[in-house]
């Protein structure tokens, strides 16, 4: 709901990112697959912010999700919910306001953030096993030369 | 830096100049490449029969020694690749370390003069390979000289050194890898180890066996640490006699010569491509986005549209068929309250039968006669 700051006059700001009233945060929920694969969904009177963090089982995987999400976060006035900077501890996060609710449909909105999430996870395979078979094919080429 | 081409297109393209040129042409060229190699080109109008081609090139130096001038076996290969049209200028020119003296009359017309001028225009890659090829020509020599376990430095580039280790039977050329940023160390990680895994394969048996290590080699023990600290790791290729065996001797040194380059050539690559998969996958992400509020705005639109037929076709009806409806009502309450006692048909009788004829209205003029 629209809830305009308390603090300030005329001003309204999503209370989950200030956090200067207490009332007005709700619960956090924090739900994790394992160590290495978690969400964090913090709530307030006014705006919701979804943290997730990517599983990297390899030093690959580790740079290629970097590069990815920090690609992305870099271009997040085209997404308008995504946060340019990930929570500590994160690999990206989500911004959601009451205006961007009035804006769009929740469901909508639910629906992209899942498809995104799972969209990440399967890219980021896919770009490590595209560098692995270049690398083969690359690797190949080399060894011709020797025969 | 040894680059994958042999042949320096540039100095092809003079040299094909100077040779068709229909009058003798008066040039005096420098040309630079990959910052440490340097031709000089020189044609006289007054002597068109010679033209002088000086070459300097960084030489592979041992060590801390830094080499000076052609060896003689280097010498020789050149000889043996530039054809009669070609001839060594002893000493070489001043600041370089060979200089050719080149007829164009003796290189023979037609078709074979293209080849003729591609051979003199990769004499610097011909040097390059001939001081490498020194080295592995003779790997089943079972020369017990001073040394033969020692690893010898070969610096081409003072931040690409890589070292030769003679052993029985074969020959271990070790490379030593830097890279300037952590994903670049990464990438190539990975492509060593692909490259393990397919020389290892029964297909490529025939191939130098290949291996990567983080940790020097045990060869390279007793080298200075500055040279040993790298983090791309030591990747070991080991040669034996069938790698240098006749013509495969010349394609096994340009690829030992290059596999820095091809190193750097493949993570440079992989970048890009890393960086157009995922523009094109934010666009993707992004159209998904916009086309779902199109989505939303068609459905509010379609929405508004139908509210507003609805509530036109609403005020459409409202007005002459309200009133004649109400209308309606009210004779019919007017004649129900006139006549209480209903009679079925009487009303048809009425209407026939009892209706008071009409007389002209006292109002309505009359013509006077």
């Amino acid at each position: 709901m629209n809830f305009p700051c308390q603090e300030v006059e005329r001003h309204n700001k999503p209370e989950v990112e200030m956090k200067t009233s207490q009332e007005l945060l709700l619960n956090s929920i924090l739900i994790c697959r394992n160590e290495a694969e978690k969400c964090l969904i913090e709530t307030s009177i006014n705006s919701l912010r979804i943290s997730l963090k990517v599983k990297q089982a390899d030093e690959l995987e580790n740079i290629l999700t970097k590069k990815f999400l920090r690609f992305l976060s870099m271009r997040a006035e085209a997404f308008q919910v995504l946060r340019r900077k990930p929570v500590q501890g994160y690999d990206i996060s989500f911004l959601i306001t009451n205006f961007h609710c009035e804006e769009m449909q929740k469901r909508k909105l639910i629906d992209f953030i899942v498809q995104f999430m799972e969209d990440i996870e399967k890219e980021i395979s896919e770009l490590k096993m595209s560098v692995n078979t270049r690398g083969r094919l690359v690797a190949t080429e080399f060894l011709k030369q020797f025969i | 830096m040894a680059s994958f081409e042999r042949v320096s297109r540039a100095l092809k393209e003079i040299l094909l100049k100077l040779y068709r040129a229909e009058k003798p042409v008066e040039i005096d060229h420098h040309l630079y490449e990959f910052g440490s190699v340097e031709y000089h080109v020189q044609s006289s109008a007054d002597d068109p029969q010679n033209n002088y081609l000086s070459i300097s090139t960084p030489l592979l130096s041992q060590g801390t020694m830094p080499s000076y001038g052609l060896s003689s076996y280097s010498t020789q290969m050149v000889k043996q690749v530039c054809s009669d049209a070609v001839e060594i200028v002893e000493p070489a020119k001043e600041g370089y370390q060979l200089t050719l003296k080149i007829n164009f009359a003796k290189i023979p017309r037609g078709k074979d003069y293209f080849k003729v001028i591609t051979q003199i225009s990769s004499v610097q890659a011909v040097i390059l390979c001939s001081q490498l090829k020194e080295m592995l020509r003779n790997v089943n020599s079972q020369d017990t000289s001073q040394g033969m376990n020692k690893p010898i430095k070969l610096v081409y580039h003072p931040r690409e050194p890589f070292y030769v280790i003679r052993q029985p039977q074969k020959i271990t050329a070790v490379f030593p890898l830097r890279f300037k940023e952590h994903s670049d160390v990464i990438i190539a990680t990975a492509f060593f180890q692909e490259l393990m895994d397919v020389g290892s394969s029964e297909k490529w048996a025939k191939a130098p066996p290949c291996t990567w290590s983080p940790i020097p080699p045990p060869e390279l023990r007793g080298e200075p640490l500055e040279d040993l600290s790298t983090n791309g790791g030591f990747v070991s290729f080991e040669i034996s006699s069938r790698h240098v065996e006749d013509k495969k001797l010349d394609k096994t040194v340009w690829s030992l010569l290059n596999f820095y380059a091809y190193v750097k050539k493949h993570v440079k690559c992989t970048r890009g491509f890393i960086q157009r998969r995922m523009q094109k996958r934010l666009e993707s992400l992004v159209e998904v986005l916009h086309k779902e509020k199109l989505e939303e705005k068609e459905d509010v639109k379609f929405k508004a549209h139908a509210e507003c037929r609805y509530v036109g076709k609403l005020v459409r009806l409202s007005k002459p068929k309200n009133f004649k409806r109400r209308c309606r009502d009210l004779t019919r309450k007017i004649m129900q309250i006139r006549f209480r006692i209903k009679i079925h048909g009487f009303r048809r009788f009425h209407r026939r039968w009892l209706t008071i004829p009409n007389f002209s209205s006292p109002l309505r003029y009359t013509k006077l006669e």
